[in-house]
């Protein structure tokens, strides 16, 4: 497919052209935390982020949905909530986020398809950011990942500084330009220009941890009392989780209030000690350990073989934010030297 | 014509003091509004804050806690406590910029039908004044 | 300033003198700057054990939930021996089964204000205390920094810099860095009704109920959070304003009179809501109506499992 250049001072000209037709998400300083919120001007976007707070995953699978509403006059009504007409167009995605994408495809549009999902994930348009400066606990390219990864992406876009490199990887990603003149076909120097500064990125990744064989190397070790030296500080809070751009696990809860309601879907965090507990009350994941390794089994282990994906992109949300500083790559590092 | 904004409110009234009071307004024929619904706990000192902001999440405009006089409480120090933790909340509302005055606390005692009668009325043409809550109240739309 | 030898020779002390189920300290992790939670559970441990400016953490949360009767060790600082002592108070954990490492804490550093100083440092950092300067020494450069540039906002206003309770102190006794003023709660409380609402709907529509704040917080221990509990079921889970305003208000309020301001709520949460606004207003007016301080004698009584026949009744109608 073909790339473009778009001068710095067109983004914004580009951006108001999304506006236009589309929904578009984009990232939004909110005092010192940045994460996506719907925009209506190009100003309120800032592309001099790091990383987004909260991943983009949000706007596919939200914190909160409804599934169905229902309302009892005389007899009960239910009314599942109509899609969204419009395209959703997120604006600056990272490679690692886009990736996940392709991990909530692997879950939600399996054998059973999520129609909550699919009917937005089939709306959803990302247009991707390179990771020129890999932050510090990023190790996307130890998972099969890469500052400029495509997987995932419509369009990729990289900073040269003085203008943008617009890669167009899908159909959805062209038609996109449609009608939007700012832009200039990339020349050889520009293309050039790209690579170095991506095999740059590629190389100022601070962190390297090899996934090799990890599902059989876990299998091996899923007694070992390591897992309770990693569980042990673990406060059993839900930001890994919620951080995380591949985690996807949910509660649906009913709400109601006289004679109407909903049935709504919720994040739900595998680390929080309800989260497995039963009606009786018996809890088969009653300590700290066996949340923790169970998480570390679900990306390393189970997901591979269940959906042959793996299930951390290495973003290094989770190991920027936890209160107790666990560090998702030492413990996959360390796992290799486990006697089994 | 705009309809005039009847509050709801809730009242928490401890069984032995101001639930008794309540009752001898009623049996002595004196008149309260209506908009005042009554729940009845042992003591006053039941009264869990949760209880309160539950209510104003579910739209109610005005909370009253009755108690019993200090010194005369059925189980000597729950109205005391209860003090401390309602004088707590209502500075801690008022900090996030919920009026305080929905939340009151009178004492009531079982011989004190006039007074409750009078709370009941005061607190209401307060709560009219001060409108339907807003901030915390659900929205209960999916 | 505490050299690592103090730490780990009271540390092997320890060992040798009682049967303690494991010391808590903290240790440094092979990357990042960040030192972390560390159990150390028979001698050799001891090895591992750190302190240094960057300890964070309040590892007195780790005994909220004590059972049985093993002795436990554990290192404080002053802010965490006000925890401690208001987990002895409460009868969570008994003063003999603790043996307490008290360490006189010149302030600690903010991660968040290091890093936006000194970007992608790896590594363990040496620091050294001076007056009122930390001296970094990162990749062999020596770096002087003023300690109010990245110190931990609580700790600039730190009242109680020596532990209270102890069975050994590391270090010279300090004065408090400054007096706790309550600026920034006084800021709020001068807004107008409206204005604080804005405010505080701005700050709880960031939200997202990871509860960090109360799984962090040494006196959030509840066997069935308020907020967890489904029948009757108090909070929603749906993350709207009208759930997240309650579910700040009523941690608030259940850690009133309890909380000692170690600050440990607002460091980890994800979404920067300054959550000590809320815990320090309670903290002030705790004081200030009933002469009350949390933390500081074992002797004292709850504060809201007691009461003064004079107690002001400014609310009562």
């Amino acid at each position: 497919m073909k790339s473009y250049t778009i001068k710095k001072d067109k983004v914004s000209d580009f951006i108001s052209h999304l506006i236009k037709k589309n929904i578009v998400w984009g990232p939004v300083k909110q005092d010192d935390t940045i994460i996506y919120k719907q925009i209506n001007t190009p100003q309120e976007i800032t592309l001099d982020f790091l990383k987004v707070k909260i991943p983009p995953k949000t706007i596919v699978f939200p914190q909160t949905e409804t599934l169905v509403r229902f309302h009892k006059e005389k007899d009960v009504t239910t009314e599942t909530p109509s899609p969204e007409k419009k395209d959703a167009i997120i604006f600056g995605v990272r490679p690692c986020d886009a990736k996940s994408f392709l991990l909530f495809d692997a879950v939600f549009k399996g054998d059973c398809e999520d129609p909550f999902y699919c009917s937005k994930r089939a709306t959803t348009i990302l247009i991707g950011l390179t990771c020129i400066n890999p932050p510090m606990n990023c190790f996307c390219s130890s998972v099969g990942g890469n500052p400029d990864d495509p997987s995932g992406l419509d369009i990729l876009l990289t900073d040269m500084t003085d203008s943008y490199y617009m890669e167009i990887i899908t159909e959805r990603g062209e038609h996109l330009l449609k009608d939007f003149i700012g832009r200039t076909e990339a020349t050889q120097q520009d293309t050039k220009k790209r690579d170095t500064i991506c095999t740059q990125a590629k190389k100022s990744i601070k962190r390297q941890v090899s996934v090799e064989r990890i599902d059989s190397i876990l299998d091996a070790i899923f007694d070992s009392p390591y897992w309770e030296t990693i569980a042990q500080r673990c406060i059993g809070c839900g930001i890994c989780t919620f951080l995380c751009p591949t985690c996807h696990c949910f509660d649906i809860q009913d709400e109601s209030s006289q004679n109407k309601g909903a049935r709504v879907r919720i994040w739900d965090s595998c680390m929080f000690s309800e989260y497995s507990c039963h009606a009786s009350g018996y809890n088969p994941r009653a300590t700290q350990m066996n949340r923790v390794r169970n998480r570390i089994y679900h990306k390393f282990n189970y997901l591979l073989k269940n959906n042959q994906v793996l299930g951390c992109v290495g973003c290094g949300r989770c190991i920027d934010e936890c209160p107790v500083h666990i560090d998702i790559v030492e413990i996959i590092k360390n796992a290799r030297g486990v006697k089994q | 014509m705009t309809e005039r904004f009847e509050p709801s409110i809730l009242a928490f009234l401890c069984n032995w003091c101001s639930y008794a009071g309540a009752d001898l307004a009623g049996t002595s024929r004196m008149q309260y509004p209506t908009n005042v619904k009554i729940i009845r706990v042992m003591c006053s000192g039941r009264v869990n804050p949760s209880f309160v902001l539950n209510a104003m999440q579910s739209g109610i405009d005005g909370v009253i806690i009755g108690g019993c006089h200090p010194g005369e409480c059925h189980y000597n120090q729950g109205n005391y406590l209860t003090r401390r933790r309602i004088t707590l909340l209502k500075l801690l509302l008022e900090y996030v910029g919920i009026d305080p005055r929905r939340v009151q606390m009178t004492w009531v005692s079982a011989s004190e039908g006039g007074k409750f009668a009078e709370v009941m009325k005061k607190v209401t043409e307060e709560i009219r004044k001060l409108g339907p809550i807003q901030q915390i109240k659900r929205s209960n739309e999916w | 300033m505490v050299e690592i030898s103090q730490i780990q020779a009271e540390a092997r002390k320890i060992f040798d003198t009682y049967d303690v189920q494991y010391i808590l300290g903290y240790s440094n992790e092979s990357f990042g700057i960040q030192p972390v939670p560390f159990f150390a559970k028979k001698k050799p441990d001891v090895n591992h054990l750190i302190f240094s400016p960057f300890c964070v953490n309040n590892l007195t949360m780790y005994l909220k939930n004590y059972e049985g009767n093993e002795k436990i060790g554990i290192v404080v600082k002053g802010c965490d021996s006000r925890s401690l002592i208001q987990l002895i108070i409460e009868k969570r954990i008994p003063r003999e089964n603790l043996v307490i490492i008290g360490i006189s804490c010149g302030g600690v550093i903010d991660q968040k204000k290091f890093q936006t100083k000194f970007p992608d440092v790896i590594g363990s950092v040496d620091v050294v205390e001076k007056d009122d300067l930390f001296i970094f020494t990162i990749a062999g450069k020596k770096h002087q920094v003023s300690k109010k540039e990245v110190l931990l906002e609580k700790c600039i206003h730190c009242e109680y810099p020596t532990p209270l309770l102890y069975d050994v102190l590391l270090g010279e006794k300090k004065q408090p860095f400054k007096s706790e003023s309550y600026s920034d709660v006084k800021q709020i409380e001068a807004k107008s009704l409206q204005e604080k609402w804005n405010f505080w709907e701005k700050q709880f529509s960031r939200c997202i109920r990871c509860y960090a704040c109360r799984n962090i917080c040494p006196v959030c221990f509840c066997k069935e959070c308020s907020a967890e509990q489904l029948n009757p079921q108090w909070l929603r889970r749906s993350v709207t304003i009208s759930e997240n305003t309650v579910w700040h208000l009523t941690r608030a309020l259940h850690v009133a009179g309890r909380c000692t301001g170690c600050g440990e709520c607002e460091r980890v949460c994800p979404m920067s809501i300054p959550l000590m606004l809320l815990n320090k207003k309670m903290l002030k007016e705790v004081k200030d109506l009933f002469e009350y301080t949390p933390g500081i004698s074992v002797d004292a009584k709850p504060l809201l499992a007691a009461y003064k026949p004079d107690d002001p009744e400014d609310c009562i109608i």
